[in-house]
């Protein structure tokens, strides 16, 4: 990696090109990644992947091996889970390793915000939340909970949505998804969905 | 003169002064239509010292054609293409080639012979795709009939007819005659007497007798129009008893497949590239003069002052290249996950474009069984999902054949292929293949399967805007943005069409002279010749 860096730099130094220090080239073999996930991961809402950036090894490493093991993306109705199943199904313990460690370094731009609701009201529905997640949404491994600030509201959405309806979380191995299917029983309504997922986008 | 009619003045010129004559005089009645296509756009050759640029992002038809138009003026191109492997959704297989699907990389099992090919993409060109039939001609790719209809073939519907599949032929004559007997019916009842003359209904019932081939007292029991149940060559021939008019409402075959022929696209006939649609790419490969950088992924697209900046990455390292102009081929719904400086409006009519699902499956058979059964080329309908089977009618009677055993592109219908693993979807597509031909499966030596949708680098084929959308974006899209073209067929009204995409190539490059024209007048001197 190193050589690499080095290599990297001697070819662009000088140049007028704006080439950022974070920025890295992917992994061979990591290519496919990005190609639905984007440059450095910074998502991509035309095919439904979200950025990835600022994610826990630890949070992505349990969810590629549940995609992997059919506990996250078996439901029907879960068209973008069904696609990381596929992605997945090949992957050892080491590729997820050396996976989740890469994007845990990625960076790019916390999105802008995509969706409109009321910060108030997602506020107060966000204190249910914070005992796990954090009040900045910074996420708390000791409880299983993923940082949820810099994800893409949209992603937060239909993730939300999906716990409500039960697409994600109601397989018995997803110990923290059934949590969440259980936590997410305060969001009573699609505007409250909507709120929630426009108070959390804006937690820094 | 004036007590002639058109159609006998024209005869006469065509007499007195020869075809030439006639076409022009044809041309001025407006009888014929004008040629409105007469070759590629002539791009204005650069001026002498100048070493003008351009980058194509993606070798697919689109990029390639426009690659091809700009080095002939003299423009130095560099196309960067993310695949392995240059000509995007225009994919043929062959023994041992890959498909890269997103987690199901598969290989080609098919024999090593030259007749056994599957294409992936883009399968057969009408007569009228004028500009890619221009390139066939151009770059010398031999070109065959392609059959895209058999009336031998057959139509199933698990809900029609008990499932039992019907010849084409016999749905076709039996709809013909029940639709000609309504008219003979509703004629003989006088509800024509109003519109029309009494000769005219006379003939209007005569027109629906022969075209129905029904009896004297105007009833459709059945036609030897569609064969026969006994030898025809030796008996007389006893037709198939006909569909019952409830039946022929109630089956699904009218909603898609009994037009299969009739739509402008499918008009016969048709042709195909002799040994697969590749054929077409590998032609413009031997005319370029620099080849496609292959594995090359953009990254970022910058639009400069006085050029276009591209970040890509190959093998591990990350590569920033410049040039005066750029010509994108990428899908655009992945615009959004490469860095750019495009304006939100420009960036939004990009996310406009959505992913189509098209989905196909094709097999290798020990026999070409459907020749036995009389079908040479052409389609069967199912409103199984696999949808169609096609028949090669190339290689007739050779041993072995590649039977396309399925095609779909309802979103719903390919996911549910999209989920399935390679060796599911081919047992999936068996089962429904049974239905058609029984015993079919037995024939199967291998297969290999295509989910454009799941697709390294593609993700889509079919790409739409809804209608809202294509008022509001269509036309901004063909326009650049700075020095930046998006083409492809994503940016015409006949996406999933090689015609399409050059047809979009073409739009781009006329604008590209009208740039380059107004960036001569606008300063630079050196432009002028």
């Amino acid at each position: 990696m190193s050589l690499k860096s080095t290599l990297f730099l001697l070819l662009f130094a000088g140049t007028a090109s704006a080439v950022h220090a974070s920025e890295a080239p992917t992994p061979e073999g990591l290519e496919y990644c990005t190609v639905c996930h984007g440059s450095q991961l910074k998502g991509n809402a035309n095919i439904k992947a979200p950025r990835l950036g600022g994610l826990s090894k630890w949070y992505i490493e349990r969810q590629l091996n549940n995609f992997k093991q059919g506990i996250r993306g078996a439901h029907t109705s879960d068209v973008t889970g069904s696609e990381m199943q596929a992605m997945t199904r090949h992957l050892t313990p080491s590729d997820i390793s050396a996976i989740a460690s890469w994007i845990g370094k990625t960076e790019s731009p916390t999105p802008e915000p995509t969706i409109h609701g009321d910060i108030e009201a997602g506020k107060n529905l966000y204190q249910g939340c914070a005992a796990c997640h954090g009040a900045n949404g910074a996420g708390n491994q000791a409880m299983g909970a993923p940082r949820l600030s810099g994800i893409n509201d949209w992603y937060l959405l239909t993730q939300i949505n999906h716990f409500r309806a039960g697409i994600r979380g109601s397989d018995q191995k997803d110990v923290y998804g059934q949590q969440m299917k259980a936590a997410v029983s305060m969001v009573q309504s699609d505007p409250d969905a909507i709120n929630l997922a426009a108070y959390i986008s804006q937690l820094k | 003169m004036l007590n002639i009619t058109r159609r006998q003045f024209l005869n006469y010129v065509g007499a007195a002064g020869g075809s030439s004559a006639l076409l022009k005089t044809s041309l001025a009645l407006g009888l014929m239509p004008d040629d409105s296509y007469s070759g590629p756009v002539h791009i204005t050759p650069a001026a002498k010292g100048e070493q003008p640029t351009a980058l194509i992002l993606g070798a697919g038809v689109a990029g390639l054609a426009t690659a091809l138009e700009l080095e002939k003026a003299g423009i130095h191109c560099t196309i960067l293409e993310a695949s392995f492997r240059p000509g995007g959704r225009n994919l043929t297989v062959r023994n041992g080639d890959k498909i890269d699907e997103m987690g199901n990389t598969q290989i080609c099992q098919f024999d090593k012979q030259d007749n056994l090919y599957f294409n992936c993409g883009p399968a057969r060109i009408p007569g009228h795709h004028r500009r890619l039939l221009h390139y066939c001609r151009a770059l010398n790719v031999p070109l065959q009939i392609k059959a895209n209809s058999s009336k031998m073939a057959y139509f199933h519907d698990d809900n029609s007819l008990d499932g039992k599949p019907k010849r084409i032929i016999e749905y076709h004559t039996d709809v013909r005659g029940l639709m000609s007997e309504l008219l003979w019916k509703s004629a003989d009842s006088h509800n024509f007497d109003q519109m029309m003359s009494e000769e005219d209904v006379a003939k209007l019932m005569k027109f629906s007798q022969t075209y129905g081939d029904l009896t004297e007292n105007g009833k459709y029991i059945g036609s030897e129009r569609a064969g026969s149940t006994t030898d025809r060559m030796l008996e007389f021939p006893t037709p198939h008893a006909p569909i019952e008019l409830k039946a022929m409402l109630d089956s699904q075959f009218w909603y898609g497949g009994l037009l299969g022929a009739e739509l402008y696209d499918w008009c016969e006939p048709l042709m195909e590239p002799v040994g697969g649609m590749d054929g077409v790419i590998k032609g413009f490969l031997r005319h370029l003069k620099t080849q496609p950088v292959l594995n090359a992924q953009v990254k970022k697209i910058y639009n400069r002052d006085n050029g276009v900046e591209v970040t890509y990455e190959q093998g591990g390292k990350l590569h920033t290249v410049q040039a005066d102009y750029c010509f994108n081929n990428i899908p655009a719904y992945f615009m959004a996950g490469i860095d750019n400086n495009f304006s939100e409006t420009y960036q939004a009519g990009l996310d406009s474009v959505k992913r189509g699902h098209l989905f196909k499956i094709a097999y290798q058979m020990s026999e070409r069984f459907w020749e036995r059964d009389g079908i040479y080329g052409g389609i069967s309908y199912t409103t199984d999902p696999i949808n169609q089977l096609w028949y090669p009618s190339h290689d007739i009677h050779a041993q072995k054949g590649i039977l396309l055993g399925a095609y779909t592109w309802d979103a719903k219908v390919s996911g549910i292929f999209e989920k399935m693993t390679p060796q599911e979807r081919l047992t999936a597509g068996a089962l429904s293949a049974e239905k058609i031909h029984p015993g079919c499966s037995k024939y199967i030596e291998n297969g290999i399967s295509i989910p454009w949708a799941r697709m390294n680098h593609q993700m889509g084929c079919g790409m739409r805007m809804s209608p809202e959308d294509f008022d509001k974006y269509y036309h901004l899209l063909q326009k650049p943005e700075g020095r930046h073209f998006m083409i492809g067929d994503q940016i015409s009204h006949h996406s999933g069409w090689q015609e399409g995409a050059l047809a979009s190539s073409e739009q781009a490059l006329k604008q590209f002279n009208q740039l380059v024209s107004s960036h001569t007048k606008s300063g630079a001197a050196s432009h002028v010749a």
